[in-house]
């Protein structure tokens, strides 16, 4: 696809989606820096698959970059044995959150990114955007039977990461 | 932990407020990448290495300090009798400490932190033991702030550097050749050295000034050669103590190239500390981890390095680089993502950073970008010293190509009537400045 094409769709969608990219990463960050870094990564990635970008399929496929651009950002953060440092915490983190129920959001946050995809973005479209499981089962391209599926194992998973935090 | 907190913190989590400064983030970038969008500027080297906090700081650290060595090096002789007296006398001192503040803006080269930064420091330093610097560093990136302490230690007897970052509970070791020590041994870091470079420079005398209730004296210089021909535009002023003939603070302004300028002060000087070897003995906490493995060698500044970097370079860009400054030369680097006819090594490496990389543990990929940038540093930093040694160097990259085996690609002065010359095909010999001044017309023809 020609360069020209390539800025004037992407321009389009970035436009179209930068709402939703703010309000979804935020919402999965909760912190300006990482919040930052995965909106660079989400960018970066709209760039480079411009080309899908360009068709009905496309919100499917901001998703998809949202969610991956988001656990990039998230791993860049974790440390090596996957656990965060704690002075990293003290740094990110406003003084309002620092309270048991931050940082009980926070380890949430970091468990949604190591989701698998599917279960991330099915629980964002649950939890996070409060869509109805047929827009989530159309969206994923499954099943709503399946969407819910999705759900209930990303919660299940989170019950179980969180509870030996 | 209670389950039921979990969906009802999820639910918080999609009803929660997006502050207006996430939005102004949001702006910022969107705007920004706009920019990156008129001409196709992502470099891929850049775009990995700023990927990664713990890349991004160990490249810009080795950054920082090859323009510490810049500050390090001797000149020999002097020409100014009140300055030269000054210089005499913080010679004898044996150890001091002072505080730093910098200010940058813009982004000289990819491999340093983007973004506005500011940067303060305490700096110890001592002829015996080697130096000690605890900085802060605020770099801001899109609206967002980000601090990062670290702490380095130049350790000339053990050949090493230390570089701690204790919020990231990380450290880079790497240890330094005989070329480094050497320049290292000349000059500890320090105000000093500047004081040497402004001797040997176009300076003036400025008169007489008051500072914090002491009546002080002022010299300035704007010769590039004083920070090894890195700047396009330099200004600095050392104010002296006119009783006790020592510096109290100086003043230095550093315009990189048109995007990045630098600005900086040195004060608060304390000098002939007692100092004990303590003080100087890096504390690595046993769960802290390094991305580079044991005996990591820092980039070297000799002839040898030099010609490897050349050699480096004409294999990624088919052609000698155009200027070997480290600025434009690493720039120069990055750019081959936009290169329409790629070498086969240049695209080696486009594909190895482009499909490998995110796949690499840390320690993997740090190693691999700084291998990738260490023969590229030695030649920046070879050239450095040449420039600060006021060795006449001179680089024909821009005439000269790997093919042309007796034509001079690069010259520098090693005494009053000899040269060292390295040829387009990388062989170097020393010749006399007659013989120079015959090849040297060759070029020009």
């Amino acid at each position: 696809m020609e360069y020209a094409r390539r800025v004037d769709i992407f321009r389009r969608v970035k436009t179209d989606y930068a709402g939703f990219l703010t309000s979804v990463l935020w919402r999965l960050t909760g912190d300006k820096e990482l919040f930052s870094e995965a909106l660079q990564y989400a960018m970066l990635e709209m760039w480079r698959h411009v080309e899908k970008l360009n068709g009905k399929k496309a919100g499917a496929y901001i998703y998809r970059i949202a969610l991956s651009a988001n656990s990039k950002a998230w791993r860049n953060r974790i440390g090596k044995n996957g656990q965060f440092s704690d002075s990293q915490f003290e740094i990110a983190a406003e003084p309002q959150r620092r309270t048991d129920d931050a940082e009980l959001t926070t380890k949430l946050r970091k468990s949604i990114a190591l989701l698998p995809a599917k279960q991330s973005a099915a629980l964002v479209m649950r939890y996070l955007q409060q869509q109805d499981y047929d827009i989530i089962a159309q969206k994923l391209g499954c099943s709503e039977v399946t969407a819910r599926s999705n759900v209930s194992k990303a919660v299940s998973a989170l019950k179980r990461v969180l509870r030996y935090e | 932990m209670n389950d039921k907190k979990i969906e009802d913190i999820l639910r918080n989590l999609a009803q929660e407020h997006i502050p207006q400064d996430v939005q102004k983030i949001t702006e910022e970038t969107l705007r920004n990448f706009n920019e990156t969008l008129l001409p196709p500027k992502q470099h891929i080297l850049w775009e990995k290495i700023m990927r990664s906090q713990f890349i991004k700081f160990a490249a810009a650290a080795v950054i920082i300090i090859a323009v510490g060595f810049g500050v390090w090096l001797f000149v020999e002789g002097s020409t100014s009798v009140a300055l030269a007296d000054v210089l005499q006398k913080v010679e004898q001192v044996q150890a001091f400490m002072y505080k730093m503040k910098m200010k940058t803006t813009g982004n000289a080269q990819p491999t340093m932190p983007g973004g506005p930064m500011e940067m303060t420091g305490t700096i110890l330093i001592s002829n015996e033991y080697g130096m000690k610097m605890e900085m802060d560093m605020n770099t801001v990136v899109n609206g967002a702030s980000r601090k990062m302490r670290q702490l380095m230690y130049v350790l000339p007897e053990e050949k090493k550097v230390y570089m701690i970052m204790p919020e990231q509970k990380q450290y880079i070791t790497m240890e330094f050749d005989e070329s480094v020590l050497a320049m290292m041994k000349k000059q500890s870091n320090d105000p000093r050295d500047m004081l040497k470079q402004i001797l040997n420079s176009k300076y003036t005398d400025i008169g007489k000034s008051v500072i914090d209730g002491v009546e002080v004296e002022g010299f300035q210089t704007t010769d590039p050669a004083c920070v090894g021909g890195m700047m396009e535009d330099v200004k600095v002023t050392l104010w002296v103590d006119r009783k006790t003939e020592l510096p109290v603070r100086e003043e230095m302004y550093y315009k990189i190239n048109e995007q990045m300028q630098m600005e900086g002060v040195l004060e608060d000087f304390v000098w002939n500390l007692q100092v004990n070897a303590g003080e100087f003995e890096p504390t690595i906490p046993p769960d802290y981890n390094t991305p580079l493995p044991a005996g990591y060698k820092m980039p070297t500044a000799s002839e040898e390095g030099a010609i490897e970097g050349l050699r480096f370079c004409e294999q990624l860009l088919g052609r000698y680089p155009k200027k070997i400054d480290m600025i434009n030369l690493m720039n120069e680097i990055v750019s081959i993502k936009d290169s329409n006819s790629p070498t086969a090594a240049a695209l080696k490496l486009r594909e190895e950073l482009k499909g490998g990389m995110d796949k690499l543990p840390e320690e993997e990929k740090a190693k691999k970008i700084m291998d990738i940038m260490r023969p590229v540093q030695s030649l920046g930093m070879f050239y450095m010293t040449l420039v600060q040694g006021k060795k006449e160097p001179v680089y024909y990259g821009d005439k000269v190509t790997a093919a042309d085996s007796n034509s001079v690609l690069m010259r520098w002065k090693i005494s009053d009537n000899e040269y060292r010359v390295i040829y387009g095909d990388l062989t170097a010999e020393n010749v006399s400045t007659e013989q120079l001044a015959e090849l040297e017309a060759t070029i020009s023809k």
